[in-house]
């Protein structure tokens, strides 16, 4: 799958006459998201077979080639994926003491059961219970943008997929990625026609934290995030996905919604393609 | 020119070959020396002298004849005028020139870019532009007269330029205040309409107007982009909403339902006639009523073309729809003040109820079908793939068809169910009363206001009808349902019956799951119910005769044909009853038979010649009660068919 995008920057001022340009451009009241994202580096695993030793003889053709392929899946470029989780903001406001303690009721109540004991629903509610064991996860690849293309929009390879809930940190060092780190995306998301139009700006944890080695299981409170820009400028991007790149048909009118998009919003936004190597995703 | 001497510049002139014919020489003479009529003597002698007079003097023409020079000289004298000529013509040409040039910078002065246009290349390299200038020096004395003549001449135009320009500017600013009453007119409109919450923007093709957007935005694009009209301004400042192409009567979707040879209309929809008086608002509202019900006719026809299975047929203007045995609704678009809504009131108005519904049902399913359109165009959009997923017709007449077919089947089973209890408590058996349920799962009374709530509650008339017949039986722990389920929203369309009872004393019977058919669910509701019957009778204790003290009972021999037995210990004694069971009547033939070896019935059964047979049938006419035993009830009447038989 392939995904066309262009980004624009949007100074902090003009935030919230834009969301109403957009809200209008679209037709639709934004969707405001918040967004876990926690980045993991693929490594090699120590002691990991690359060679073929012997046998191979008998391997039928499509065999080899599938074999071919797994290695060069294996031994190819290593790159950075995200693992993107859905949240709402009073996941937020939980007190990290207070949220263990709801962990812990969680973990004895089955989900069911609360809704079924109202008094305790309700105190669920004041107390904003964050559930980290029941956090949907989705993994997200993305390829470093193509080189050297015409056109005047980003064009990079995606792949996402659907992972268990809650702790996939067992899962994604199985699978040979390490965590970094993590950040926390808010924003607000429009769809036009085929676009999606994402309008979001990057959160960092508070620095006095100690960064910990693996995702956090609480969240602190939203107000003590602080932007990475400095000045609360958010960015603009609209993507358009395509399902098979090698069709130039429907790449050419993906791109071309896209360039419709960015001369509807010239007057408000400068859509431009983002800077190939700022993207790059490889791992080194 | 110095000297006289005429060089000929003209070609020659060739003599025609042809003289002029007489009438071109008469009309010659006729113009050179007038009419013919008035020459006389005197006007020819008068001639004659005169051109004798000039030839007395003609030098030139003296000249003109050849003189005696040879060749050469004349050439020179020719080549040496002809240069003179041309140096003639050079001067002229340069003094004119210099005098262009001259003019020229003059003029500079005053329109530098049209002087430039004439002035030599040189003079402009050599004199910048507007570097000469001129004024009148030494101007000759003017009399007083003149002075006075010239003030009062040019107060007097003064006076005039004044008159013309307060003319000019008074007109101008009756005008300017017209335009600003109707300019005023024309925005107070404007922001009336805006404050109304219309929403007023510029129109997206003829840039310098405004047009309101009262469409449907979730609408088909081609109703959607209709949905627009210019409001333009009338010569007086009001409001006037050009809808372009579309038609400016009012039209709505007509609902009638046929039935038999009557026929019932919907009712207008309210509050949608707007004449070009009434306000801007009413207009506006008129044509979002005209989009939507055209938008909406566009829809069914979509969706009546894919329930053509269903019987549904459309023609030009018209479709349609055969819901039961006799009734048909037909759906058209027709103008609000068309003149055939009159004839409509003739009929009888008493079932506008389902008209009404019908017309009601949808547009609040096109009106869903729209929010269905907004949830589904706010979702993130799958990845762009060349085949694009087609739009599936909305679901407008399938949900009102469903519950129409629905309950008409409903009041029939029920009718049917009403008839053979009747029939079965006429003849005395005690049946507990059957429940019906209808339309299962729909909510009854107000539910919430509430967007969630509200399309949960229409979301549900998409799914299937369901209704449940249900009932106790005569046999203990015996018991019957019938649900109909009716589905239009996904094949297979149509309604099945799902029979299912509980009779423990015929323990092997088997449900007959999903039935198609009317005919069939009702034939397999008459069955469990004569099951039931027959199980009763073999049930019921029945009183021996004085004398007797074995307990006798009926035998259910072949209770699916409704047969029982009352054996006897003389092998020719045997009685035997047959109970048969139709949704009007019941019999019941008592009759003795004498070969009961398990294959007593049909052509092996050998009846009795004095069989007796007994007939009792329910319920009695008046004319039948004289003839029978009077035995009220059918327990009675099996009661004492045993007794007779013990007697025996």
């Amino acid at each position: 799958m392939h995904e066309l995008l262009l980004f624009a920057s949007v100074p902090v001022h003009q935030h919230h006459e834009l969301l109403q340009q957009l809200a209008g451009l679209t037709a639709m009241q934004p969707r405001h998201a918040l967004e876990r994202r926690l980045v993991y580096k693929a490594f090699r695993k120590p002691g990991l077979n690359t060679g073929r030793v012997g046998g191979s003889q008998d391997l039928q053709q499509a065999n080899a080639a599938d074999l071919q392929r797994v290695n060069k899946m294996l031994n190819g470029g290593m790159f950075y994926t995200q693992v993107v989780g859905p949240v709402s903001e009073k996941d937020f406001a939980a007190a990290p003491v207070k949220v263990t303690a709801s962990e812990l009721d969680s973990d004895t109540q089955m989900a069911g059961m609360e809704l079924s004991n109202p008094s305790a629903s309700v105190q669920a509610d004041t107390a904003a219970t964050y559930d980290f064991d029941r956090q949907p996860w989705k993994l997200d690849f993305r390829d470093i943008p193509e080189a050297a293309t015409r056109s005047a929009v980003t064009t990079r390879v995606m792949a996402s997929a659907a992972l268990p809930r809650g702790n996939i940190e067992p899962s994604m060092n199985a699978w040979g990625y390490g965590f970094v780190t993590e950040y926390v995306v808010e924003g607000d998301i429009f769809i036009h026609n085929d676009i999606v139009i994402f309008l979001h700006r990057v959160l960092h944890y508070p620095s006095d934290e100690k960064e910990p080695r693996e995702p956090r299981r609480s969240l602190p409170s939203l107000k003590k995030m602080a932007p990475l820009e400095k000045t609360g400028s958010y960015v603009l991007q609209a993507s358009i996905a395509v399902q098979d790149g090698s069709n130039q048909e429907t790449m050419k009118t993906a791109s071309q919604h896209l360039l419709g998009l960015r001369e509807q919003l010239k007057s408000a936004v400068r859509l431009e393609p983002a800077d190939r190597l700022s993207l790059d995703t490889r791992a080194k | 020119m110095v000297e006289f001497f005429s060089l000929p510049l003209r070609p020659p002139t060739d003599k025609d070959e042809r003289p002029d014919t007489l009438p071109v020489e008469i009309a010659q003479i006729n113009n050179q020396w007038g009419s013919f009529r008035e020459v006389n003597e005197d006007v020819l002698r008068a001639g004659i002298t005169k051109q004798k007079k000039p030839d007395a003097t003609p030098l030139e023409e003296a000249e003109e004849e050849p003189t005696e020079l040879d060749a050469t000289e004349r050439r020179e004298q020719l080549y040496k005028r002809r240069l003179e000529i041309t140096q003639f013509a050079v001067k002229a040409h340069q003094e004119t020139m210099l005098a262009l040039d001259f003019i020229s910078l003059l003029l500079s002065k005053h329109s530098p870019r049209q002087a430039e246009t004439s002035m030599s290349p040189l003079l402009k390299q050599l004199a910048p532009l507007g570097s000469l200038g001129s004024d009148l020096v030494n101007a000759p004395p003017r009399t007083e007269a003149t002075l006075k003549d010239i003030a009062t001449v040019s107060r007097g135009w003064r006076m005039q330029s004044f008159n013309a320009v307060s003319n000019k500017l008074l007109n101008a600013a009756t005008r300017l205040n017209r335009e600003i009453d109707s300019e005023t007119k024309y925005w107070n409109e404007v922001i009336a309409v805006k404050d109304k919450g219309w929403k007023v923007c510029r129109h997206p093709r003829v840039r310098q107007a405004l047009a309101v957007r009262y469409g449907f935005i979730e609408a088909t694009p081609a109703f959607r982009d209709r949905g627009l009209a210019s409001l333009q301004r009338s010569n007086d400042g009001s409001l006037v909403l050009d809808q372009g192409l579309m038609p400016t009567s009012a039209r709505y979707v007509r609902v009638q339902v046929k039935q038999g040879q009557q026929k019932w209309a919907s009712s207008k929809p309210t509050g949608t006639i707007a004449n070009e008086s009434d306000p801007i608002e009413a207009r506006i509202l008129q044509a979002r009523d005209s989009v939507f019900e055209e938008e909406l006719f566009h829809e069914l026809v979509r969706e009546a073309r894919a329930l053509a299975s269903c019987g549904v047929t459309t023609r030009e203007n018209l479709i349609s729809i055969p819901v039961a045995d006799e009734t048909e609704i037909m759906l058209d678009l027709v103008d609000v003040d068309g003149h055939d809504s009159h004839s409509q009131e003739a009929f009888l108005r008493e079932n506008d109820s389902i008209a009404d519904g019908f017309a009601h049902g949808i547009r609040v399913m096109l009106c869903f079908a729209h929010r269905q359109n907004l949830r589904r165009r706010t979702q993130i959009p799958r990845p762009l793939t060349t085949a694009r997923p087609p739009i599936p017709e909305y679901h407008l007449l399938r949900p009102a068809l469903a519950y129409l077919q629905h309950m008409t089947l409903v009041r029939s089973l029920e009718a049917y169910f009403s008839d053979i209890y009747t029939v079965l408590r006429s003849a005395g058996l005690d049946l507990p009363p059957w429940n019906l349920q209808t339309c299962v799962g729909w909510p009854v009374g107000s539910v919430g206001n509430s967007t969630q709530s509200l399309e949960a509650l229409v979301g549900k008339f998409l799914r299937p009808v369901e209704s449940v017949f249900s009932g106790d039986l005569l046999t203990p722990h015996g018991s019957f349902s019938v649900t109909i389920r009716t589905n239009f929203s996904a094949v297979p369309l149509g309604s099945i019956y799902e029979v299912s009872f509980q009779l423990p004393t015929v323990s092997h019977l088997k449900t007959p799951n999903r039935v198609g058919l009317r005919e069939e669910a009702e034939a397999a509701i008459t069955h469990v119910l004569l099951l039931d019957v027959v199980s009763a009778i073999a049930s019921g204790p029945i009183s021996a005769a004085p004398g007797k003290t074995e307990q006798q009972n009926w035998v259910p021999i072949y209770p699916h044909l409704g047969e029982l037995l009352l054996p006897h210990s003389h092998p020719e004694r045997h009685k035997k009853m047959k109970v048969t069971l139709t949704r009007h009547d019941m019999a019941v033939t008592t009759y003795l038979v004498n070969s009961i070896d398990g294959v007593g019935r049909g052509v092996q059964e050998l009846r009795m010649q004095d069989a007796g047979a007994h007939v009792c049938k329910f319920p009695r006419s008046s004319s039948e009660s004289s003839l029978d035993q009077g035995s009220e009830a059918l327990m009675d009447f099996v009661a004492e068919e045993a007794r007779q038989q013990s007697r025996m």
